[in-house]
């Protein structure tokens, strides 16, 4: 009888080797001075029903909420737009985007720049085109930077959870002040979640890594995640869009999932971990924030204040692909 | 228009002789060759522009032969192949690029390693994609997968050196790397970036990526997968509002020896909507595509 892969793995060392190995390990994989999580978070979450409602109240709000500080500060906007499918949800929507440079702009940033460097397309002009982002950026004369293609730096990595000891990023987030990751509400068929934190994957030139960025699954998706997050050369802010989300088999192929929210928080951990119990996913079966909560954020409920509307009211029962069943155990 | 597109592409030009992604961005190789290229289909034009171009192409070229990203990312790199093309039917410099070509000869894309398929078939994930791993190609970066776009540049390289690179492995190479695109095929025609399914879930083809794979595999034009793959790539190039789709296509049409009026006029139309928002590649691709007397993507 063919052994079943469960069974495998139960089996055989290796699960328990990785486990093992890993546990050695993390403490090696980021420098404990280097990380100082704060004692605890703050993630609003705001209702917002629809694209077509004005959104830039909503997102002034919650930046005033999260007592982010805005007047002369440079900043860059990164939304997910990886691919298009024009019957599919797949990238942050124009209308939030559009709505968060009135918000900035109207808070006293000195400027705002939207920046992407889409993982599966090399083409920019198609995808700004498609999915409609080009209007929002020609009639608000936004800068649209191609983080793919930008003039790179290089930064050490400051965890190690890939073998790169170093990365190269694009020179524009040495330029601004402020990165506001800005994804879509969505699961995604082998992270478990994309959120604000896998967002980032976009920040990576493609020109120096390839399309789609494989080089950063072949390291492992999650590992990726944390390295990139943990050696970002800006401070951060996330806005989640949350209005229409997807789930199922995503980021590409999901269906659309209406949760009727925006999600706004500085720690990216504490945001995605909200976004995750919104979805109903538990999200210490997300393996790259279980890890990312002893480093980068908080994670655990008790330590985020969450304001705004309440995250009970706005729950929904996200559908996930067979294989990761596992993150609806919830354990609170 | 072209003569606009022309001088846009000539404004991009940095003081240091290279292009960037966009006008004042740092010169970079994949812009640069492609702009080096561009000026080659317009001979009476530009020459003493081209020529600095050429220069700074020369000058950036790696010890080993291969040419890196730009003066930040310095190790070998796939726009290697990009930079033999646009030196290749260079008389002055053809013996630079055909120890480029060596070098691009000993790049192989890899394959998963053992742990790798390991872990891949315990958690359920060896059977995600729809391909032939064994088939060995170009990667994007050393040590990685091959990939259908970064593999087509260097088929084109290598094959517009073929003669020259006798008692080489270069017909073995290529005879893999054509194969290992129409593996990556995608159902009915055309080409995604390199896998034509992913979890049961078939990909639909780019226009540019198909227009590329056709340009490599020019020289199977008669095989039933070039032909359907050429039917499809005018089909999703005509409705894609972008140069670059737009011009790849034209010029991939050109190489096969078919009309590319129709596409030539969306061109000019969606320079004039966007001017192919300032991208170096694009404005150089549109100079072939529009004006080119000769067509350096040809084999």
């Amino acid at each position: 009888m063919m052994m079943r892969r469960r069974e495998f793995l139960q089996y055989t060392a290796l699960g328990s080797l990785g486990t093992t190995l890993a546990a050695c390990q993390s403490s090696a994989r980021w420098q404990r001075e280097a990380f100082r999580k704060k004692a605890g978070s703050r993630v609003a979450i705001l209702a917002a029903k629809a694209y077509d409602q004005p959104l830039t109240d909503v997102i002034m709000r919650g930046i005033k909420l999260c007592a982010l500080q805005v007047p002369g500060k440079r900043i860059v906007l990164k939304p997910n737009l990886v691919e298009f499918d024009p019957k599919g949800v797949i990238n942050t929507n124009p209308a939030v985007i559009e709505a968060a440079i009135d918000a900035f702009r109207t808070l006293g940033a000195a400027e705002v720049i939207v920046a992407e460097g889409p993982g599966h397309r090399r083409d920019n002009e198609y995808l700004l085109s498609a999915s409609g982002l080009y209007d929002v950026i020609r009639e608000h004369k936004v800068r649209y930077v191609d983080l793919n293609t930008d003039d790179v730096r290089a930064t050490a990595v400051r965890s190690s959870y890939t073998s790169f000891k170093q990365l190269y990023l694009p020179e524009t987030l040495f330029n601004a002040d402020l990165l506001v990751s800005m994804p879509k509400l969505k699961t995604h068929h082998w992270a478990g979640v994309t959120l604000s934190m896998k967002n980032l994957f976009g920040i990576i030139p493609g020109a120096v890594y390839g399309w789609p960025k494989n080089i950063l699954h072949w390291q492992g998706i999650d590992n990726s995640i944390l390295d990139i997050n943990s050696s970002l050369p800006l401070p951060q802010f996330a806005i989640v869009d949350g209005i229409v989300g997807m789930e199922g088999n995503g980021p590409l192929q999901g269906q659309a999932k209406t949760a009727g929210v925006l999600i706004f928080g500085d720690d990216f951990v504490a945001v995605d971990a909200s976004a995750a119990r919104l979805m109903k996913l538990e999200p210490r079966q997300v393996n790259h924030l279980a890890k990312a909560d002893a480093f980068l954020g908080n994670l655990a409920h008790e330590k985020i204040a969450q304001i705004g509307e309440k995250l009970e009211n706005y729950q929904q029962d996200f559908e996930i692909i067979d294989s990761l069943k596992n993150l609806k155990n919830i354990t609170g | 228009m072209l003569d606009r597109i022309i001088t846009t592409l000539l404004e991009n030009q940095n003081s240091d002789g290279g292009w960037g992604a966009l006008r004042g961005k740092r010169s970079n190789t994949e812009s640069t060759a492609l702009a080096v290229t561009a000026l080659k289909a317009l001979p009476e034009n530009a020459e003493e522009k081209r020529q600095r171009g050429i220069d700074w192409l020369l000058r950036r070229q790696n010890q080993d032969h291969s040419w890196p990203l730009n003066a930040t990312a310095k190790v070998g790199s796939w726009t290697t192949a990009l930079a033999i093309t646009a030196l290749s039917d260079n008389a002055a410099n053809s013996e630079r690029a055909l120890a480029a070509a060596r070098w691009l000869l000993e790049q192989e894309g890899s394959k998963p390693g053992i742990l790798a398929e390991i872990i891949l078939w315990a958690t359920g994930k060896s059977k995600v994609n729809k391909l032939d791993k064994d088939l060995i190609g170009w990667s994007w970066v050393p040590n990685s997968f091959s990939w259908v776009e970064p593999t087509s540049y260097a088929l084109i390289a290598l094959k517009k050196l073929r003669a020259r690179l006798a008692g080489t492995n270069v017909d073995e190479r290529i005879r893999q790397g054509d194969a290992m695109i129409y593996d990556r095929m995608c159902d009915g025609g055309g080409w995604n970036y390199g896998n034509s399914k992913v979890l049961d879930y078939a990909l639909w083809p780019y226009p540019d990526m198909t227009a590329v794979a056709l340009i490599a595999t020019q020289d199977h034009a008669r095989e039933t997968a070039n032909q359907e793959s050429l039917q499809v790539l005018s089909k999703i190039a005509r409705a894609t509002d972008s140069g670059l789709a737009l011009c790849w296509a034209a010029v991939c049409l050109n190489v096969y020896g078919q009309d590319n009026s129709d596409f030539q006029r969306q061109i000019e139309k969606r320079f004039a909507a966007a001017a192919f928002l300032g991208e170096t590649k694009s404005l150089a691709l549109a100079v072939i595509a529009l004006g080119g007397k000769v067509n350096p993507f040809r084999i």
